[in-house]
């Protein structure tokens, strides 16, 4: 991907305490169960109550995320909303599939079922906003995300200005046990403030919100500036090695030249051994705080840019971190779903 | 007659997720649409599943259903001319 392209916005929900006030000064929230929820805001100061009350849960917190990162760069109409999600609004497409069940097929509430469908929350977006650009929505599993940034890549690129990139997921109950039935989760229960004391198969689960405002020019509210991206689908354990040294090459880095690597690593003892390849860099895993989805990169593009622009690692974060870096300048982001789909990210300082 | 209209208020209070209303805030003859409750085309289909739901009554002609929605004297008028035919 030629050029890069500046975080002018953003905002995010997640199972830490980051949409309000200063997230840095806020403790790490520590859940009692493998099953991470969101820290939610009071939705009624983003959305009018005619509209809340019809709203799930996963699009209030996509709606509202997206409405907090629009008013965090100043910029009501975007010039095109482009989202990830894997699995959409799982709360209602769970109840549509309920409730075709209970009444055999008949009777069926609409709102369920407009809600399940994956572009829900971009459709509110444009709505609220009277947005009517460019609107779209990538539900690829663990690049779900990837694949709306990249889209938003190339329409900056094309001359698109103001884009908004976003991704949201949410988990519930039954989806827990679902997931829980194929190995995804530790069968023992790992607070996540513990959770790399716990090498151990599976991981824990979370949920999250993060969007994005997109430019191709910096300004002096820019977090940071998104220098690369690139994408690898199910490698041999050697590939991402390899991938990933000649995509510092192409951004005219070596290992040494990143300050940071920000690591999906998620203790889990059948795919961690992806993250060897960064041996020697210094590296901080980030899914003690969001837990594992489908779209955590987000989350971790959220975190990466919080710390370009602060300069700083929020300590009580990352009780592993020993030292603060000397600087962020060129911060990596490597992360993979369940070892099939894998994302280096290069964040830059302005 | 007046059983059957408080029962409705609450189920559409229930069905429609009205949090800050009370079925005594809804007046029987007032309209449940664009005035009055400020209901929308999407809530209009909510209460045509509410009376498949709850009276077992299928709306098929949807000029009929603009009527029978009008308020919620109208809906209690329909459901028992439906149940005493």
């Amino acid at each position: 991907m030629k050029g890069k392209c500046y975080i002018q916005g953003m905002a995010a929900i997640s199972p830490q305490h980051t949409f309000e006030g200063d997230s840095s000064a806020q403790p790490m929230v520590a859940g009692s169960s493998n099953m991470l929820s969101c820290v939610e805001p009071d939705y009624r100061t983003f959305i009018p109550a005619n509209s809340l009350r019809r709203m799930s849960r996963m699009l209030k917190i996509g709606l509202t995320t997206a409405l907090k990162c629009m008013q965090d760069s100043g910029i009501a109409v975007p010039g095109a909303i482009v989202t990830g999600t894997g699995k959409g609004s799982l709360q209602d497409t769970e109840r549509f599939i309920k409730e075709i069940r209970d009444y055999e097929e008949r009777a069926l509430n609409p709102t369920p079922f407009i809600q399940s469908t994956y572009n829900a929350v971009n459709g509110l977006i444009a709505l609220q906003q009277k947005c009517t650009q460019y609107n779209n929505t990538f539900v690829h599993r663990g690049f779900s995300f990837e694949n709306a940034l990249l889209d938003s890549m190339l329409l900056l690129h094309e001359g698109a200005e103001n884009v908004l990139a976003g991704a949201f997921e949410e988990i519930t109950g039954e989806h827990f046990y679902i997931k829980s039935r194929i190995g995804q989760w530790k069968s023992e229960t790992v607070p996540n403030n513990a959770l790399h004391e716990h090498f151990s198969p599976g991981t824990i689960s979370g949920e999250g919100a993060a969007f994005f405002l997109l430019d191709a020019k910096p300004s002096d509210k820019s977090y940071a500036a998104i220098a690369g991206m690139k994408t690898l689908y199910k490698p041999s354990p050697e590939k991402p090695g390899t991938a990933l040294q000649q995509f510092l090459q192409q951004h005219g880095l070596s290992m040494p030249d990143v300050d940071l690597v920000l690591t999906g690593s998620n203790a889990d003892s059948n795919y961690d051994f992806y993250y060897d390849v960064l041996d020697g860099m210094l590296q901080l895993p980030f899914k003690h705080l969001c837990g594992e989805y489908d779209t955590a990169s987000a989350f971790a593009l959220w975190l990466g840019a919080k710390m370009v622009k602060e300069q700083q690692v929020p300590a009580q974060w990352f009780p592993m971190l020993q030292q603060q870096p000397a600087q962020l300048k060129n911060v990596l982001i490597y992360n993979h779903f369940f070892g099939e789909q894998h994302t280096f990210m290069l964040l830059q300082s302005i | 007659m007046e059983d059957l209209k408080q029962k409705l208020k609450v189920q559409i209070i229930e069905a429609l997720n009205l949090q800050d209303t009370r079925p005594e805030d809804i007046d029987d003859n007032a309209p449940l649409f664009g005035e009055g409750l400020g209901l929308d085309s999407i809530d209009s289909l909510e209460l045509m599943v509410l009376l498949e739901r709850h009276y077992h009554i299928k709306v098929e002609d949807p000029r009929e259903g603009r009527k029978i929605l009008q308020s919620v004297a109208s809906m209690a008028e329909f459901i028992q001319s439906k149940q005493t035919a």
